[in-house]
């Protein structure tokens, strides 16, 4: 799949949501934990080596699931595979509280940047709003075969 | 430049809501290879948000390339081809191509330009922090008031005084217009409503839309296809435009091939 990548590098520039630096650990097993400078922007999380301009990586944020680890730590992981966690070592709970509610937020959907729905004061249902079609939201994990074109 | 490609591709393939879908011919994407009569080659395009995917087919298993659409406009454009539907999605970043895709038709491109020029997650968030804002002040002036929409509220102070723009006649606004001017939007070049808009850069339509002073909610606005409508005022307008520019420039032609 190709994609913009001098853009993403781009809106990597762009001012963060919250940026800190913390100890990351990939998916894979055996991976070591290192500190990286890490930049929440719209709904894409930039990892940067401390003191690099340009990103290592990017995750985009859809779909993904955040949840507590150890105190002070918290993973990402994504719907179609929730054993493959990306590990965060934050200086405190609290440091680690704010990264979650953060990663929470950062969706595509307007609910998630007000904390609350705008339209839902006008009952402006979310289907009738998004939607361009009837087919309800699905939030069970995709199958792993479908995958199997990919990289 | 690494990326979770694959929860990437999931999402796009996953049955969550988009925003706007449709057939579009494209030219020169990274790797694409210019068909041989110039055309541009079909694909099935999906929004989700401010992320535009591509994909051979519509069934298609995986995605072909993934546009983030953020710190761009969109535009009406000429088309290497004749009387195509074109538009472009250009971006800020230094030394990087606009995206060149055309509709089937004139509805078609239209829906695509509004959709794309409102993707971007900045654009969104200075939208419903411009709507949030004018509702509280729409709140507070039908506590302070009975007949909010003929008196003019000066009770709020904000930092920055620019002129106020007088409404536009382009107004589509169902709704009056001589709401209390309290709500309304500060010129561009000024300081934008919220002090980290300037943050986001914002150019191409949101800009625009900020800086014609209109107001596109009220305390009575409970559609959201009004707001729909309001924001696809601007297309039409551009898409008018251009087609004028277009028929302006058939007389030189003539003259030219006089002898």
């Amino acid at each position: 799949m190709r994609y913009n990548e001098k853009e993403l590098q781009a809106l990597s520039r762009q001012p963060a949501e919250m940026a800190a630096e913390l100890g990351m650990r990939g998916p894979k097993k055996g991976s070591v934990a290192k500190r990286r400078l890490v930049k929440l922007v719209v709904n894409f999380l930039f990892y940067f080596r401390p003191d690099e301009a340009e990103p290592l990586g990017a995750l985009l944020l859809e779909r993904c699931r955040v949840a507590q680890e150890e105190p002070g730590g918290f993973s990402i992981s994504f719907v179609e595979d929730l054993s493959r966690k990306y590990h965060f070592e934050c200086c405190s709970q609290e440091q680690c509280q704010e990264w979650m509610e953060a990663l929470r937020r950062a969706r595509n959907e307007i609910r998630k940047m007000t904390g609350k729905d705008p339209l839902e004061q006008f009952g402006i249902s979310e289907e009738a709003r998004f939607q361009l079609n009837s087919l309800p939201r699905d939030e069970q994990t995709c199958t792993g075969s479908q995958l199997g074109v990919l990289d | 430049m690494k990326l979770n490609k694959r929860s990437v591709a999931h999402y796009a393939l996953s049955d969550s809501p988009a925003d706007h879908t449709g057939f579009l011919r494209t030219w020169g994407g990274p790797g694409t290879p210019p068909t041989p009569s110039g055309a541009g080659r079909r694909y099935w395009f999906v929004l989700k948000g401010n992320l535009l995917f591509s994909f051979e087919s519509k069934e298609s298993r995986a995605p072909l390339s993934l546009v983030v659409l953020e710190g761009c406009t969109v535009e009406l454009a000429e088309a290497p081809v004749p009387e195509e539907f074109a538009f472009a999605i250009r971006f800020d970043a230094p030394g990087v191509r606009p995206h060149l895709l055309a509709a089937d038709g004139q509805v078609a491109q239209e829906a695509w330009v509004k959709a794309l020029s409102r993707a971007s997650f900045g654009y969104m968030r200075l939208v419903v922090r411009e709507l949030e804002s004018q509702l509280q002040d729409a709140r507070q002036s039908l506590a302070l008031h009975r007949c909010v929409f003929q008196k003019s509220v000066t009770g709020c102070n904000k930092p920055q005084a620019p002129d106020r723009r007088a409404p536009g006649p382009e107004n589509g606004h169902l709704f009056p217009r001589d709401r209390n001017s309290n709500g309304s939007v500060e010129e561009r070049g000024s300081r934008p409503v919220g002090r980290d808009l300037t943050e986001w850069g914002l150019q191409g339509p949101a800009s625009l839309l900020l800086s014609r002073g209109q107001s596109p909610v009220s305390p009575e606005t409970s559609c959201f296809s009004t707001l729909h409508d309001w924001y696809g005022k601007e297309i039409t307008e551009l898409r008018r435009g251009w087609q004028q520019r277009a028929k302006g420039s058939q007389p030189e032609s003539k003259q030219q091939s006089r002898p």
